[in-house]
């Protein structure tokens, strides 16, 4: 195993610690304060059982009030809750899939945005039915952006996207009416479903969350991942780093956090530009850095290389190194924190979206059209901050791990070739990873998703459950920030094979994989989708037969809900490490855990013992090896 | 049952055989009873080199059993698998070595059985030179005597080493094949046991060569995975034994290749129905390659030929790429879309041609490997140059759609035909480029149409996107240049400094075909050139370049500039696309391209100028280089760049305006510079000239005198 070691959470934490200390010293807040100052939290809300949706209330259930002033029960109060947390998610990818689009409408031979990967525009086209040959790739392009803004808004029929899942998956969604129409339009009917005197019914809720999770995991990412793979080019395995050791004391240091690539890419396309480099050597930096936190870094990382200075929980860490010239944001999981903390620092905090717009910091309007200059700006706004840097407040914790990403299906595709024979397989299928499954020698698959959340230590459940699982020869696929706690500790790293069971560790000695694959941001949970929906035409089982589970133990946005539903509705069990605001209602947590099993074949666990979660997990996927006898 | 289940019962039933044969033997000969394998001094090799522990007597042997039990642990896993397959074996070792109490011989001719110390370590040097490339365990009778004669043979005539353990053993002897060590078939015994006599093979390489402690296992199984290149081929039917055998197999590395219909374990355990492709099958799982060392041709193939040259009087037909359409191409393909050896005429043959005519051809050559980038291709291709010119009495110059080869009468009656140009290339390719192609297919195409088309609609777009890729490189955006001294069988004297922006003269060889030349092959012609010293950045002149150039010119040259035709011009080989030289009467240069057979307003033609330059001597005022470097920022840039180009043949100055007016927009603001420059339509003469230059207003007239 020669040097390699995994990072601790503990190691975290110290450097955290501190980190913190430098806070302390310039009045910095952090979230760890706000965390003591906001527990305990509203137990009605935990319960999700408080409803301020007319101005009658707000209603709060109690054993001796059991129903709002217009009479609502606790279920369809905490079911209409649910679905507004669901739709509030897959507007929110859904949006963020629609910029991508914008963005493909925007592409020029000679713009900021080009087509990088005409072959799988090519591809989707033809999905869709559009004619391909002879056209110019820009008008293809353009055509298809249109088509897919379309998709958002589309009067009849259902996302176009939805024919890559198995027959039988389509026809159980649309036997149970859950089958994704326009994306816009399954969010408004939400909302309208749990506008006051609309629905109390929890089934009729809960399978309005399901299929608003799906216009989200099969429409509004999947459109945001394929597209901007089309724009930026599809990820295939690269190697970069992870944690705050990758920021660099000697350079101008700019940090890209959010979501939406077509800033970061940007950014990092200008800041490495000779005229950018030679401008921040002439401001006595030796050069420029970038690096990221959150998903926007997970994009830039599997497209560029682009190292991770952290996840969601790090976003604040980034700039207590006092070595932070800027960070730059487009949309989600942004704190507002970050405003008053630049402030103890020299750090700038630009906003650039009209979508997520914050107070102390410097706007500066990112749009498609204009992004050259724009990114232009960014860059040398940061690289004249470089002076006012104060030598005495920088402390970057020296800690990184190596890790290997860029795991696209495509990728993995192409990786699974490498272990096919010629002579006997078919080449660009998932089948060798199949016959990995049913021969035993990988017991199953877990998808990894999520975010941090203070109620779970930090990284902690995804760093151990990834341990369990992986020593259990089941492999790992992960994404977000639950794919960035990996990066950091080194599980992505091809020597963590050492930590696997005898079966996963030959699969990433003959594959060349490390045992934990980075599949992308959170949008990029379409790629799992893709993923799984392969794997089941490719094995001629149904997906909910795979011997593969879902896994969100730290999460806390709403996007993670609608995620949550898409993954279910498409066949997977879920497992969850915190409770969705359920918990006052039996009857939709018996619905979520239970219920609508019989309705997608798929449904949630909720444990927050991490360890007992993983066990859950490890049992679900040798009973569904023994229900199809292998 | 599962794959696991079924190894378990394996295991347990040889298991159980083992205990009764152990018991057995201390029932009648006592514990204190010895047993040995003879001419070894590994004691029991495979159990002492998993377990640290020798086994001298039969008492320490029922202690041994008791050990192997404890890894035969029953989890779903495959450690546990794999573990059931490690104990599996050391109970066969176990029986085997009963076979040997009272310095028995248990094994007659043609079986071996136990292989001595000795056999080893005289396998040990052709295995790691790759002399053997591999070793094939044969396990089983194969569907039929000639299957099984055609399989052992197929491995013999690739030089791998054969062991038979089974019933092909009388297969072999029915057939009357010939056996032994000499001849690299070991029949070792017909009890499935007797495989594991190869395994200790296996195993002693470990301790003998690759000081592996005994005991342990790990370093035991990474050692054999990585440096035992052996595989089994178990033929039908198999049983549940010899599953848990396969098991241990595929613990130390080796893939077992079956014609049963099984479980499937990737690149581990593959089911191949055809026994007619065990070989190639079990090759690609182990990715063992064998060395192509002959190339089947009519004449000769050497390095000696590399230099010789066909007159037109000798020449039986000519392919030349500056007349007709012809190009030569790599393509990477998907591994299953090649069929390896594949040669494919589509066309006449070379002896339906006239005696010294003219032809199109054009030949592609698909490739595919794990490890092939499209970065390599045109690396790949740059060599086609020196592998066809090893022909004797062939003879190949220049790349890409600009390739001529000659094919003397000699070599003609010889019998040398069209289909042997791919035999060559298939050989050369898959020998050289081992590292990264696995799989070559050659098409070789005479049909005139075809390659008219195809050079336009498949090969140019090609070679244009790979340019393309130069365009956003710079000289000062790298931090290293390459030499490149692939022409020097011609001019043993000559080096290219390729960089982003000024490629090879040859026009085939940029900064990142060099890049990659250099990585695919880090002793090859393409080595690494550092410019941390420069001496005079306005010629382009550094330290560390001239150090270079002074080592790969075997000391002919001291210094060189990059950027200047007057001041140290970089040297030609012979096989420039173009040359360059100076035009007094208008302060400019001209160009002269390889296909241009007219005269040029030097007074002189391309031929003519090509003698004044070549040989890799410098000639102030005189410069071979690509075409592509035409329009490089970097052209000429000590004597004021592109605006001295005066004079150019039309079709050339076609092919290059669009990026030359670019070029000339950027560096000077002048607009359509290319409509300022000569051509032979224009003059071609001096005076002529002078005065079309005066008329355009060409800005070479008012610069610096050149000399």
């Amino acid at each position: 195993m020669g040097d390699f070691k995994l990072t601790t959470v503990e190691e975290f934490e110290a450097a955290t610690e501190r980190l913190l200390e430098t806070g302390k010293k310039v009045g910095a807040d952090g979230w760890q304060y706000r965390v003591k100052n906001q527990t305990p939290h509203c137990k009605f809300g935990e319960q999700g059982i408080c409803c301020r949706i007319c101005a009658m209330g707000p209603c709060r259930i109690t054993p001796k009030a059991p129903r709002g002033i217009c009479g609502c029960d606790v279920h369809g109060i905490v079911a209409r809750n649910y679905l507004k947390f669901t739709a509030g998610g897959s507007a929110t990818h859904s949006d963020h899939g629609r910029e991508i689009c914008h963005t493909l409408y925007c592409t020029d031979p000679n713009g900021a945005y080009k087509v990088k990967d005409p072959e799988k525009l090519i591809r989707i086209a033809k999905e869709w039915g559009v004619e391909t040959e002879g056209k110019d790739i820009y008008d293809l392009a353009h055509e298809m952006a249109l088509l897919a803004l379309g998709e958002y808004g589309k009067v009849f029929g259902y996302q176009n996207f939805i024919n890559r899942a198995p027959e039988h998956t389509q026809e159980l969604w649309k036997k149970q009416e859950i089958a994704p129409r326009a994306i816009d339009r399954e969010v408004s009917c939400s909302l309208h479903m749990t506008h006051m005197g609309c629905s109390s019914l929890p089934e009729a809720l809960i399978r309005q969350s399901l299929r608003s999770g799906l216009c989200d995991g099969w429409g509004g990412s999947m459109a945001g991942t394929e597209f901007s793979d089309v724009l930026f080019g599809t990820p295939k395995p690269i190697e970069t780093e992870a944690n705050l050791g990758v920021m660099n004391a000697d350079n101008v240091n700019i940090v890209v956090h959010g979501h939406d690539p077509s800033l970061s890419e940007m950014i990092c396309e200008i800041a490495d530009s000779p005229e950018m480099i030679a401008y921040a050597k002439e401001k006595g930096a030796k050069g420029i850095t970038i690096s990221g936190v959150c998903c926007t870094s997970n994009e830039v990382a599997m497209r560029r290389g682009i190292p991770m200075a952290g996840n969601f929980l790090q976003q604040e860490n980034v700039v207590l190194t006092g070595a932070c010239e800027l960070i730059v944001v487009d949309v989600q999981c942004i704190f507002p924190a970050l405003g008053p903390l630049s402030k103890c620092f020299h750090t700038k905090f630009v906003t650039t979206s009209p979508v997520a717009q914050m107070p102390d910091s410097d706007f500066i309007r990112f749009s498609p059209e204009n992004a050259t200059e724009n990114a232009k700006a960014i860059v040398k706004m940061a690289i004249d901050n470089f002076e006012n840097r104060k030598p005495e407040l920088v402390h970057i914790p020296q800690m990184k791990q190596k890790a290997t990403v860029g795991y696209s299906v495509e990728a993995i595709k192409k990786q699974l070739d490498t272990v096919a024979n010629s002579q006997v397989d078919e080449f660009g299928t998932t089948k060798p990873l199949i016959e990995c499954i049913t021969s035993g020698v990988l017991r199953g698959a877990v998808a990894m998703v999520g975010c941090n959340n203070p109620k779970v230590r930090p990284d902690t459940a995804h760093i151990e459950l990834m341990k369990k699982l992986i020593a259990n020869d089941i492999i790992i696929v992960a994404s977000g920030c639950s794919a960035q706690a990996a990066a950091k500790a080194g599980l992505m790293d091809k020597r963590a094979k050492d930590l696997c069971g005898a079966g996963l560790k030959r699969v990433c000695e003959l594959a060349d994989i490390p045992p934990v694959l980075h599949m992308g941001s959170c949008v990029d949970i379409s790629r799992m989708m893709v993923l799984v929906a392969e794997l089941a035409k490719d094995s001629g089982l149904n997906i909910s037969q795979l011997p593969v589970v879902g896994c969100a133990p730290e999460w806390m946005s709403e996007k993670a809900v609608s995620i949550g539903n898409y993954v279910v509705a498409t066949g997977l069990d879920t497992f969850l490490g915190v409770d969705p605001y359920v918990s006052g209602s039996d009857k939709v947590a018996e619905l979520l855990t239970s219920g609508i099993r019989d309705w997608v074949e798929a449904a949630y666990t909720v444990e927050k013992d991490i360890d007992k979660l993983g066990d859950k997990m490890i049992e679900r996927i040798e009973e569904k090896r023994r229900a199809i006898g292998i | 049952m599962t794959l696991f289940d079924v190894v378990f019962s394996g295991n347990d039933a040889v298991y159980g055989l083992t205990e009764n044969a152990i018991n057995e033997a201390i029932a009648k000969y006592g514990e204190d009873k010895a047993v040995a394998f003879p001419d070894t001094a590994y004691s029991l090799p495979c159990y002492y080199g998993v377990t640290g522990t020798k086994v001298g007597n039969l008492g320490e042997l029922k202690a041994a059993l008791g050990v192997v039990k404890t890894l035969m642990t029953r989890e779903q896993k495959l450690n546990d698998a794999f573990m059931s397959g490690v104990a599996t074996a050391l109970c066969a070792e176990f029986i085997e070595v009963l076979k040997y109490i009272d310095g028995a011989t248990p094994y007659e001719a043609p079986c071996y059985g136990h292989l001595a110390d000795a056999v080893i370590r005289e396998l040990g040097v052709p295995l790691v030179t790759g002399d053997i490339p591999g070793v094939a365990v044969l396990l089983g009778a194969a569907p039929t005597t000639e299957d099984a004669v055609a399989l052992v043979k197929s491995y013999q005539s690739q030089g791998i080493l054969v062991t038979l353990t089974g019933g092909i053993i009388d297969q072999l002897e029915e057939a009357g094949y010939k056996t032994g060590a000499n001849v690299r078939v070991i029949p070792l015994g017909k009890d499935v046991t007797s495989v594991i006599h190869v395994v200790s093979v296996a195993i002693r390489a470990a301790l003998i060569f690759g000081n592996v402690t005994p005991g342990d296992a790990g370093a035991l199984m990474e050692y054999t995975m990585k440096r035992v290149p052996a595989f089994v081929n178990a033929f039908a039917p198999l049983d549940p034994v010899i599953v848990a055998c396969g098991a241990g197999a595929i613990a130390l590395g080796f893939p077992v290749v079956t014609n049963e219909d099984t479980f499937k374990v990737p690149k581990s355990l593959i089911n191949q129905p055809d026994v007619s492709k065990f070989n190639a099958t079990s090759l690609e799982a182990r990715d063992i390659k064998i060395k192509i060392t002959n190339i089947d041709i009519p004449v000769a193939y050497a390095s000696a030929f590399e230099g010789e040259i066909i007159r037109r009087k000798d020449m039986q037909v000519e392919f030349d790429g500056s007349r007709v359409d012809c190009f030569e191409l790599v393509q990477t393909k998907e591994m299953s879309e090649i069929e390896d050896h594949k040669i494919e005429l589509i066309g006449p043959d070379i002896d339906t041609f006239e005696v010294g005519s003219k032809h199109s051809l054009a030949y592609i050559v698909e490739v595919a490997g794990k490890s092939m980038q499209a970065d390599f291709e045109p690396v790949i291709e740059r060599k086609f140059h020196s592998y066809l010119n090893c022909v004797e009495g062939a003879y190949h110059t220049g790349q890409r759609d600009m390739f001529r080869i000659r094919i003397g009468k000699d070599t003609f009656a010889a019998g040398f035909r069209a289909k042997h140009i791919g035999e060559i290339l298939y050989a050369k390719v898959k020998s050289e480029f081992a590292a990264v192609v696995d799989k070559c297919q050659v098409k070789i195409i005479t049909d005139a149409e075809l390659c008219t088309k195809l050079r336009h609609e498949l090969a140019i777009p090609v070679f244009d996107k790979r340019d393309e890729r130069l365009l956003t490189l710079t000289d000062e955006s790298v931090d290293v240049y390459y030499s490149c001294i692939m022409c020097q069988a011609f001019s043993p004297s000559h080096v290219c400094v390729v960089t982003p922006e000024r490629l090879g003269l040859c026009g085939a060889v940029s900064w990142l075909d060099a890049k990659a030349t250099n990585e695919l092959d880090p002793q090859g012609p393409c080595q690494v050139i550092t410019k941390e010293r420069p001496i005079d950045e306005r010629i382009g002149e550094y330290e560390d370049v001239n150090e270079a150039v002074n080592k790969f010119s075997q000391g002919a040259l001291d210094d060189v500039s990059l950027y200047s035709i007057i001041e140290k011009p970089m040297t030609s080989c012979g096989c420039f696309e173009c040359i360059c030289g100076i035009e007094p009467l208008s302060n400019g240069v001209c160009i002269a391209n390889r296909e241009y057979a007219g005269m040029t307003p030097i007074g002189m033609t391309f031929s003519e100028l090509a003698s004044m330059t070549g040989g890799g001597v410098q000639t102030p005022g005189f410069m071979g280089h690509g075409k592509h470097f035409i329009a490089s920022k970097k052209f000429m840039k000590a004597e004021g760049g592109v605006a001295r180009i005066v004079w150019m043949p039309k079709e050339l100055k076609e092919q290059v305006a669009e990026r030359l007016n670019a070029t000339a927009k950027e560096l000077y603001n002048i607009d359509n510079f290319s409509d300022m420059i000569g051509d032979e339509t224009i003059a071609e003469d001096p005076e002529t000239l002078l005065a079309f230059l005066e008329e355009k207003g060409h800005p070479a007239l008012s610069m610096e005198p050149m000399m």
